[in-house]
Parts: structure tokens; C-alpha cells; sequence
């Protein structure tokens, strides 16, 4: 097996597990302070996680980096598309607990906004559709979490900020590299777009455990 | 109604009674209303509720009574501290 897929395997399954934690830690949070912004978070990390360990798996089981070489197989494909898919929709929970927070209920309409568009005509372009789809999620929680920060700033928020900025980069290598699909470096580009996701990931395990060390007040 | 009080959730009302009752250690009424900033009125009904859940026990000696934090309340402070902490890293306030 490539050792680029055995990487890609390691480094989702590890961003996976602190995707899990996360939620973890939210949906134990929200349990004490009931903000829909947690619920949120901890769903779609939920989400995340899943997302994450699927795309694992499929890198395990294929021994490949990228979609173009899936094309003909059928599992492939399916695991593919489910990743995308959960993917998408994770980051969609998390921009819409953020939107409810932002515009007090009045984000209804934010979901279907977000999701046309959406239908798969193949594996290629929804691909990339669904990295542009989390794109502009990712891009508006990080603009909502810098608008929040302003208003409550903390010694934790700087580092979720950073995790959620690294994600957002790394979505946009996981573009080009879709883009560049057919030349050699494609697989390379992802590697990388996966690495800076696992850095993005290792900020939120920081920010996690720095938040349970805290000390009294 | 006291000063910034509207804008407080029952949850940072409730926390700043505890805390204020920790620091004292054994609290007068008195002392938790100015440091928790809330009327009497609804200071007497956050401390019976906070009484009535173990977080707080009362102290009564003649006339005078006073408030100390239990164990529960040391650990649910604890608690609250962490998912403070961890609401704040997403740009949130209890």
C-alpha cells in the first residue's frame, strides 16, 4: 500500500477521534448550559467524526489518495459520496447553530439556502460542489466566531479560531487538489490538505484539554 | 430589579451567588446581595433554590443567618468552570 494512503489513513482516523471529543465535550457542556451554538457544535462534529473515520476506512481499504482512481468501483463511490455528504452536512449544523445565535431565529431559510444546488450529477463535480459547499460553511463560522470573539474574548477562543481558520485552508488544498485531478501531483495536494486538517484538528484537542485544566477562579 | 441584572441568565446569577458565598466562606445575606447585585427579594428565592438543590446549606444562629457552599457546590463550581472555559473558546458566555 502507498505509504501517502497509510498517512491518510492515520492522520484522518487521529482528526477523527478529536472530532469525537470535541463533540464529547460540547454535548457535555450543553448538558450544564443548554446554548444551541453547543448542540450544534456537537452534532455536527458528530457528524465530522463519522465523516472522517469513513474516509479513513476508504483510504485503508483502496490504498489510494484521491477520487479519480475510485471511479470504478461501487463501494468506493458510495464511501466517497457518504463522507462527502456527511461532510457537507456537519458543517452545515455548525454554521446554522451559529446563524441562529447570530440572527436570533431567523435562520431558516439558511438550510435549503445552503443545500441547492446540491444533487450529484457525478462523483467529480460533487466533489466539487461539496468542498465549495463546506468552504463558505467553514468560512462563515469562522467569520461568526470572529465576530463573537470580539464581543467575549478569552484565552481559549484564539486557539479554536486557529483550528477552524487551518480547516477552512485545508478545504481550500482539498479544492485545488480536486481541480488538479489527472496530473500527477493531485494526490500530493491532498496529502497536504489533509495534513493542515489534522493540524486545525490538533488546535481543537489543544483548546479541549487546555479547557479542562483550567484551574479555580 | 438591580443594575445588570436583566441582562444576566438565571445560570451567571446563580454562579455568581455560589462564588460569592465560596469566597466568604460563611456568607451574610447582605454580603452575597451586594457581590451577587441582585434585589433581596430575588436574592432570597436564587438561595432557596440554590439551598434546596445542596449547593448551599444555611446557618441559623438566633437572628443572624449565613450561607456556606457544600462539597456539591464546590464540584458543580468546578464544572461550571470547565464548560466556561469551553463555551468561551467558541465565542460564546454562559
Amino acid at each position: 500500500m502507498p505509504s501517502g494512503a497509510v498517512l491518510a489513513f492515520l492522520l484522518n482516523l487521529l482528526s477523527a477521534f478529536v472530532a469525537l471529543l470535541t463533540s464529547y465535550y460540547a454535548y457535555r457542556t450543553n448538558r450544564l448550559v443548554r446554548n444551541p451554538v453547543l448542540g450544534a457544535i456537537s452534532f455536527g462534529f458528530t457528524l465530522l467524526g463519522i465523516g472522517l473515520l469513513v474516509d479513513a476506512g476508504t483510504s485503508l481499504f483502496t490504498g489510494h489518495l484521491v477520487v479519480e482512481s475510485y471511479a470504478d468501483r461501487v463501494f468506493v463511490l458510495l464511501a466517497t459520496f457518504t463522507y462527502l455528504t456527511i461532510q457537507m452536512v456537519s458543517y452545515l449544523v455548525i454554521a446554522w447553530g451559529y446563524a441562529r445565535v447570530a440572527y436570533r431565529g431567523e435562520a431558516r431559510g439558511f438550510v435549503p439556502a445552503a443545500l441547492v444546488g446540491s444533487a450529484a450529477i457525478s462523483l467529480y463535480g460533487y466533489t466539487i460542489l461539496s468542498y465549495f459547499v463546506a468552504l463558505i460553511l467553514i468560512g462563515f463560522v469562522v467569520f461568526q466566531g470572529f465576530l463573537l470573539r470580539s464581543g467575549e474574548k478569552s484565552r481559549f477562543s484564539g486557539t479554536v479560531m486557529l483550528a477552524f481558520v487551518l480547516i477552512l485552508v485545508a478545504h481550500l488544498v482539498f479544492l485545488g487538489s480536486v481541480l488538479a485531478l489527472g496530473s500527477s501531483y493531485a494526490g500530493g495536494i491532498f496529502l497536504v490538505g489533509i495534513g493542515v486538517q489534522f493540524l486545525g484538528f490538533i488546535s481543537l484537542l489543544v483548546f479541549v484539554v487546555r479547557s479542562e485544566v483550567v484551574g479555580p477562579r | 430589579m438591580a443594575q445588570g441584572e436583566k441582562q444576566r441568565s438565571v445560570l451567571r446569577i446563580n454562579l455568581d451567588i455560589l462564588n460569592a458565598v465560596k469566597d466568604e466562606g460563611d456568607a451574610k445575606p447582605t454580603h452575597i446581595l451586594y457581590k451577587a447585585n441582585l434585589s433581596h427579594e430575588r436574592l432570597v428565592k436564587y438561595l432557596d433554590d440554590l439551598t434546596a438543590k445542596g449547593l448551599i446549606e444555611v446557618k441559623q444562629d438566633g437572628e443572624a443567618r449565613t450561607y456556606s457552599i457544600t462539597p456539591k457546590g464546590v464540584g458543580f463550581l468546578i464544572e461550571m468552570r470547565h464548560a466556561e472555559a469551553f463555551i468561551q473558546g467558541f465565542g460564546l458566555a454562559i
